[in-house]
């Protein structure tokens, strides 16, 4: 059974030989190469050369072409800043004006706008060595998301209340850019997008507000994935998810992550029936050492043994400053605790 | 004190509705309540029913951004540009520091240490460690506040404590939070107090100032 082959039979509840780990490794795979972390989200040639080094390093099942969260943005005019060895970071909103009229605005054209090429080059690099055995993973961000990185989260959050049919018409536009783009990243050769959606959690919008606007608009992106490819649907919103778990499946989503502070047996609850990944505390892997990640791993896989549909991985992004050692001990763990 | 108006000024700030909340807080200047007592009655308590409902209920920051969105509003109307109130519970200096761009959380922490009746000094995001320690020399604070939603802050954070004792700030209590320091211990971030919200952070303020 190769690594693509565990994921789909564990996302189905299906026997496999082993618990799938995917720890989620982004810009520590640059960190791992000795890449400047400016340079590795920039070009599609290094991401697929340290993500691959990494895959190599590691052993684990998936492998990601997720630089930042700033890259739809930037294709439709977002100023970045690019600072030695850091993410990037927005120095100047794409709606910078106070009507954030988005008239002037096109989905940009993903073979040639901003790093969305190099996204592409990486993920097309990635078929090309790896074609079906590992899980290739693409990404977008989640129509909030997208909206709160055009013109800043407080502007974007006071506008759906003081404005809602302008933020709506924004939403809807967010919506359109990310589902060219996560087709475009299944055409390149991803198995999926994953849908990176921080600005939706729990802790940040009231889960009616995520009921009311984001659902709708998630529902209609994963069902163009899926129609167009996709092997599966998986949402990250990290944080406090607990109250927005149960539209999962409404949403269609296939593997839903959770994070450090959301309760595995909660997560069970919401939802029985779609694979879960999660959840180890992603600080964890920077202040804790290998024999509290394997005793950490170890429990996560003791508490879904039986109910199966579950892929160990950290809560969050894994920190680029992460101690190899703590990643490989959860690798290690996954394939020694069957 | 008319109380019937009171709690309308403070069943709009926590509505979020700006414009009706200052309409309050001007009718009762104009009635000869004191901006103190304002401060006192309305907004203070506004953000202490804000404050239990956040921890009992769920937490987002939405519903604080539109309260504290108010608070700054009748602040404003109160002390026009530029005033501060002549007697506060003290001051403070908060910061996300260089390298983490996300002012959400520092600026939530504000809005409810102002609503408190704190004077607050924002040395805004993306702040040198250094404009921290000026800043922090300049104003006497009696604690400083960091937000933090990056992990590679983390390193930075460590440094502040021994950057304020440098300059013989030893006295100043140091609070840190935000979706990444919150996940830490306060001995590994090396400050006093990790907050879990700005309702939490601002708790711990009130309890070592005596309040």
């Amino acid at each position: 059974m190769n690594a693509l082959e565990r994921i789909v039979s564990t996302v189905n509840f299906h026997e496999s030989d082993r618990v799938p780990v995917i720890p989620q490794v982004f810009g520590h795979a640059a960190a791992l190469s000795d890449v400047p972390l400016d340079e590795y989200i920039q070009d599609g040639n290094t991401i697929a050369r340290c993500q691959l080094s990494a895959l190599d390093y590691y052993g684990y099942d998936a492998i990601f072409t997720v630089v930042d969260v700033n890259i739809e943005t930037e294709a439709l005019g977002s100023v970045l800043d690019y600072r030695k060895n850091q993410y990037a970071v927005i120095k100047k909103y794409a709606l910078s004006d106070d009507n954030y009229n988005i008239d002037h605005l096109a989905v940009p054209d993903c073979k040639k706008s901003g790093r969305m090429p190099e996204i592409l080059k990486a993920i097309n690099l990635l078929k090309k060595s790896l074609n079906n055995d590992i899980l290739i993973v693409g990404c977008v961000l989640g129509p909030l998301t997208l909206t709160t990185q055009l013109l800043g989260i407080e502007k974007a959050l006071y506008l759906a209340i003081d404005a809602p049919e302008r933020f709506e018409k924004l939403l809807d536009f967010s919506c359109q850019v990310i589902t060219d783009f996560g087709l475009a990243q299944i055409s390149a050769g991803a198995h999926l997008p994953i849908v990176f959606n921080p600005s939706a959690s729990p802790a940040v919008i009231p889960h009616q507000f995520f009921r009311e606007f984001e659902f709708p608009r998630l529902k209609k992106m994963f069902h163009a994935f899926k129609a167009n490819g996709s092997i599966a649907n998986w949402l990250h919103i990290a944080g406090p998810s607990d109250s927005i778990l149960p539209y999962y499946s409404e949403i269609g989503v296939n593997i839903s992550n959770f994070d450090y502070c959301v309760h595995p047996q909660t997560a069970m609850t919401a939802l029985p029936h779609t694979c879960l990944n999660g959840n180890i505390k992603s600080l964890a892997f920077i202040d804790d050492n290998a024999n509290d990640i394997r005793s950490a791993s170890k429990q996560l896989l003791n508490t879904f043994s039986k109910r199966g549909g579950f892929i160990l991985s950290s809560g969050c992004e894994i920190p680029k400053e992460s101690r190899s050692e703590n990643i490989a001990a959860m690798v290690q763990a996954a394939k020694l605790y069957k | 004190m008319d109380q019937k108006k009171i709690n309308a000024l403070i069943h709009y700030l926590l509505e979020g509705n700006s414009q009706e909340a200052v309409i309050y807080a001007e009718t009762l200047l104009n009635e000869g309540m004191s901006k103190e007592q304002i401060i006192m009655y309305g907004l203070e308590e506004a953000m202490l029913q804000l404050g239990t409902k956040c921890t009992v209920e769920q937490f987002n920051l939405l519903e604080i951004m539109l309260a504290g969105r108010s608070v700054m509003e009748v602040m404003k109307c109160i002390y026009p540009e530029g005033t501060f109130p002549e007697e506060t519970k003290g001051t403070v200096v908060i910061a996300a520091l260089e390298g983490d761009v996300h002012d959400l959380g520092k600026n939530i922490l504000k809005m409810v240490l102002m609503a408190k009746g704190y004077r607050v000094i924002d040395c805004g995001k993306d702040c040198p460690i250094q404009r921290l320690v000026d800043t922090s020399k300049e104003h006497a604070p009696f604690a400083v506040g960091i937000s933090g939603l990056i992990t590679s802050i983390i390193p930075l954070v460590k440094q502040v404590r021994n950057a304020l004792n440098a300059q013989g700030l030893d006295h100043i209590k140091i609070i840190a939070g935000g979706a990444a320091l919150k996940q830490s211990l306060k001995e590994q971030l090396n400050v006093d107090f990790v907050a879990d919200s700005a309702f939490d952070g601002v708790h711990y303020l009130e309890q070592i100032r005596g309040s």
